[in-house]
This record gives structure tokens, sequence and C-alpha cells, in this order.
């Protein structure tokens, strides 16, 4: 691929107490690539994403951002260099309505910078964003105080949140879990919509059959380590996906 | 007597309600409940008479040295204290509270006790409102209390800084992955938080002596105000000052100054039994365990 580089993960690694959450992690992710990450319960999918954002330190190994090393930077710094992330539980401003979500990151220096020095109509550039991620326009929905709105719209204010910061790479941790099947055929084509702007995406998901519909690349982790890495047609044949996956997940024969 | 219980409970009210503020910022913003606050509110104050007497500086220029050092001194205590022990709830507690004991100890270890502690008031007059004398020093702190209420209603919704202050008291993580700094926002809370404590403790010392008790005395006003009221909220902190002003005045007049203090603490007591969250918290949970 002649594609540059935007992610390196080298031996990356966290132990807690005795466990060893993520066990010596390696992989590449190119621009505009959209790889899902796999695995059973418990699998370190999640604390990878921890690693990557900052929110957790790696015990050895390290992450490069376009090439510059981002492992060990606050969260903070993580994320004004264009690495925006979701929360597997949709984790609001609870008390602003939806569209003001989305104004606490469009009011962030990197926005403003991008923008070429203005922040323009903050209100109305959320509206167009929640539009976008499937909000119905000039609605009760998008007024509403987020602690009052329904889990699917949760999720979608998760997605916008990191739209709204402009970021380059995004970790959707779980973004399709608990959305009914409509709601998941109502997202897929926002997450399309996103790689042909050229965004990098990583997606941690259990929703195997629609993540293998976008994926270009999957990784499977199972107990800290990656079993196997490919396209999603080599990844579903490998036996010893369909083993972690059958051994620990019922949900499977759905998926 | 009515009309000055009227009107001298609303003062004690805008005291309390200028007391709490100062507490229920930094515990709205960051979660830490600064227990160093009464210190830091009497430490203004020997600062202040410091500045004055024994530097012979105008009062304006001491007051504001004194506000500024005190909310120095909120900002390196989270820096260097807190910042360790974020999220540990109980050591935090406790972590305050010893900065706010060493601090009141020290004074009076360095003999800072006696009634010649005191700060002039800014204005040496009285208005008759209703047949009742009020001085200009009680009017004027009617006038800040109203004003600093005003100000960081201002600050918290048209300032950047003051919107990271709200976003950090509903999600602190989600605040993280929009480039937000909470560390720096919550020491900037702590200092806030001490700051307006040192600006309350300027305006409403001259009506009496500064004394180390006054530190715990605060403490326990400040927390019964933010406990009754619901900690982290603004209103709160509005309608529990009015509830508590009214009770503690009509408790002086009819009963005794003494039992000031009291009421202060049943009101813990009550609302911790009635409704444990306070009249306009938000940890509902409290009321919905078993």
């Amino acid at each position: 691929m002649s594609r540059p580089v935007v992610l390196e993960v080298r031996g990356l690694l966290k132990r807690y107490g005795g466990v060893t959450a993520v066990d010596g992690v390696d992989f590449t992710l190119h621009e505009n690539e959209v790889l899902g990450v796999i695995g059973p319960n418990g699998s370190g999918k999640t604390t990878l994403v921890n690693l990557i954002t900052g929110f957790v330190k790696p015990d050895r190994g390290k992450v490069l951002y376009r090439g510059k090393r981002i492992s060990g930077l606050p969260p903070y710094r993580v994320a004004l260099k264009g690495v925006a992330r979701t929360f597997q539980m949709a984790k609001p401003f609870y008390q602003l309505p939806a569209y003001k979500n989305l104004v606490v990151p469009l009011s962030s220096p990197r926005v403003h910078a991008l923008a070429g020095g203005s922040y323009g109509d903050r209100d109305a550039v959320a509206k167009d964003l929640l539009e976008e991620v499937g909000f119905e326009r000039d609605s009760w929905v998008i007024n509403k105080a987020a602690a009052s709105l329904p889990h699917g719209y949760l999720k979608r204010l998760e997605l916008a949140r990191c739209m709204a910061l402009r970021a380059d790479l995004m970790l959707l941790d779980e973004l399709f879990s608990g959305l009914s099947l409509a709601e998941v055929a109502s997202m897929v084509p926002v997450i399309d919509k996103l790689r042909s702007r050229g965004k990098t995406i990583i997606m941690v998901e259990h929703r195997l059959r629609e993540l293998f519909r976008i994926a270009d690349r999957v990784l499977v982790l199972n107990f800290g380590q990656k079993i196997a890495e490919g396209t999603p047609g080599q990844v579903m044949d490998l036996p010893a996906v369909r083993e972690a996956y059958l051994g620990s997940e019922a949900e499977v024969g759905d998926a | 007597m009515f009309e000055a219980t009227l009107i001298y409970g609303l003062v004690n009210s805008v005291i309390l309600a200028l007391v709490a503020l100062g507490f229920n910022l930094t515990f709205g913003i960051s979660g830490v409940a600064n227990f160093a606050y009464g210190a830091f509110y009497v430490t203004a104050g020997f600062l202040t008479w410091s500045g004055l007497n024994q530097l012979g500086l105008p009062f304006g220029v001491a007051a504001a040295l004194a506000v500024l050092i005190t909310a120095l001194m909120g900002a390196l205590m989270y820096r260097y204290l807190l910042l360790r022990l974020r999220g540990l709830v109980v050591s935090e507690v406790i972590a305050t509270f010893g900065v706010g004991l060493a601090l009141l100890e020290l004074f009076r270890y360095l003999g800072f006790i006696g009634f010649e502690y005191t700060l002039p008031v800014m204005i040496d007059a009285s208005v008759d409102i209703a047949g009742v004398v009020v001085d200009a020093q009680r009017i004027l702190i009617v006038v800040v209390g109203a004003s600093l209420a005003a100000l960081l209603w201002v600050f918290t919704r048209h300032t950047r800084t003051g919107r990271a202050f709200r976003a950090i008291a509903q999600d602190e993580h989600t605040a993280l992955t929009l480039g937000i700094n909470t560390d720096r926002v919550a020491t900037i809370s702590v200092a806030f938080g001490a700051g307006y404590g040192a600006i309350a403790a300027v305006v409403i010392l001259p009506l009496g002596t500064i004394s180390v008790g006054e530190g715990y005395n605060v403490l326990v006003n400040a927390l019964a105000v933010c406990i009754v009221g619901g900690l982290g909220s603004t209103v709160g902190v509005i309608v529990a000052s009015l509830l508590i002003g009214y009770a503690q005045m009509i408790t002086a007049t009819y009963v005794d100054t003494h039992w000031m203090m009291i009421v202060s603490l049943v009101a813990i007591l009550i609302i911790l039994l009635i409704k444990p969250s306070g009249l306009f918290g938000q940890q509902k949970e409290l009321e919905e365990r078993i």
C-alpha cells in the first residue's frame, strides 16, 4: 500500500495485576483505511483503544501517530492532534441539549485553526452534523438534553462528537452495540461517507456481519494477543478465529 | 422587629451564599470537596490585615493581593497535592482538611489571636430602610454577593474556560477526548473557589474580627449550604442560603445568637435524613439506593 502510514503500534503491552490485558500488539494503519478489531469479551479491545488515545499508559511498547510518538501523552494532547474516540457506554454532556454537546468540540482551538481562524456559526454546524449522523433536522431531539435521549441517538452523538473535532483518526468503540438492525443499517453509510472524506477509522465491534462489510482489514485479539490480521474474508476462514469466537461467544451464529 | 429580621435575614443569607459559592464552584467542576476552604477564607483575612498594618498598603491593594495569593495557594494545593490523589475521595477530604488544619493552627501558633485583628469597613455610613438602620458594609456585601453570583453565571456560559468548566463537570472523560486539559481546568477551578472565598472574607470580615475559629465556622456554613442545596448546584446555593440564613436570623432574634451555628448543623442532619442529595442535587442515586 502506498498510502502514508497514519498509526504505528509497536509491542504494546499493558498489565493489570496478574492479567496482561494487551500483550505485545503490533499493527500499522494507513491513511483512509478502516480497520476492524474483533475478539471475545475481555480480549483487550477497549484497553487497546485506551492505550492509543492516552487514557491508559502502556507498560511497554509505543504508539506513533504520523511518525510522532503519542504514547505517554495525556488524552487531551492526543485529541488535539486529531485522534478522537467514542465510548462503548455513551458519555455525553448529560445536561446539555444534543446539539450543544457538539458546540464544545466546535469551540476547540483545533477546529478554530483548521477553519482558518474562525469558529463560524457553531450552532448551525452542530445541527448540520447531527443531521448527518441521522438526527431529524428541526425536530425535538436535537434540542433535548442528552440525559433523556434514546440509546440510538446517544450512539450517533458519540460519532458526531468525533466529527465535530475534525478528527483524522477515529476510534469507534462498539459504536453499533445495542442498536437495532435498522439503526445499524442507517449508520453504515455514515461510516462510508467518512471514509470517502479521507478519514482513517478503527472500529471495535461485535457486530461482525456489518463490520466485515465496512472494514478493509480486520485484527483479531484473544487474551490480549493479536492472533490474526487480514481482510475480512481471510480472517473469517481462520480456524483460530472460529475457535476464539465459538469458544466463548454464542452470538457468532447470528452475527 | 419584623422588618429588621427581614432585612438582616437577607444580609445573613447573602453572607452564607457568598461563603458557599467558592466551595460549591470547586466541587461542582472538579468534584473536589475543598475542606481547606475555611482556612483559605481566614488566610485572606490575615493577609489583608498584614498588608494594611504591617506593609502599610492601601486597603484595595492589600485586599487584591490577599485574593490573588489565596487563589494561588488553591492552585498550588491542587497541583502538588490533590493531583496525586484524584479519584480517592476520602483521601482528598483528609488531605484538604489537613492543609486547612495546618494553616489555621499555624496562624494560632504565630500569635494571630486577639481583638486587634479586624479589617476596616470600606464606607463608614448607614442608611435607613423601612425604619431599619443598615450599615453600608452590609449593603456592600449584598451587592458583592449578587455581582459574584452573576459574574459566575456569565463566565460559565459565555467564555471558553467557563464552558470547559461545565464540560468537565458533566463528563471528565469526554472532555479529555475533545482536547480539554481537565487537570488544568480543575486547578483553575480550585483557584477560583479559593479566590471567591477570599473575596467573601475581605467584604464580610469587617463586620467582626478575624479569628482562627472563624475558619471552622465558615467551613461548616459552606458545607451546610452546599449539602442542603445539593452539591454543585448554584440554584441550590441560593435557595439553601435563604433557608438557612433566615432560620439563623430568626433563631438569633428569638432564641440566642449562640444557636446560629446549631441551625447549620441541624439543617445538614435534616436534609441527610429526608433527601440526601440535597434540594437541587444531581446525585439522585442517593435516593434510589435501597
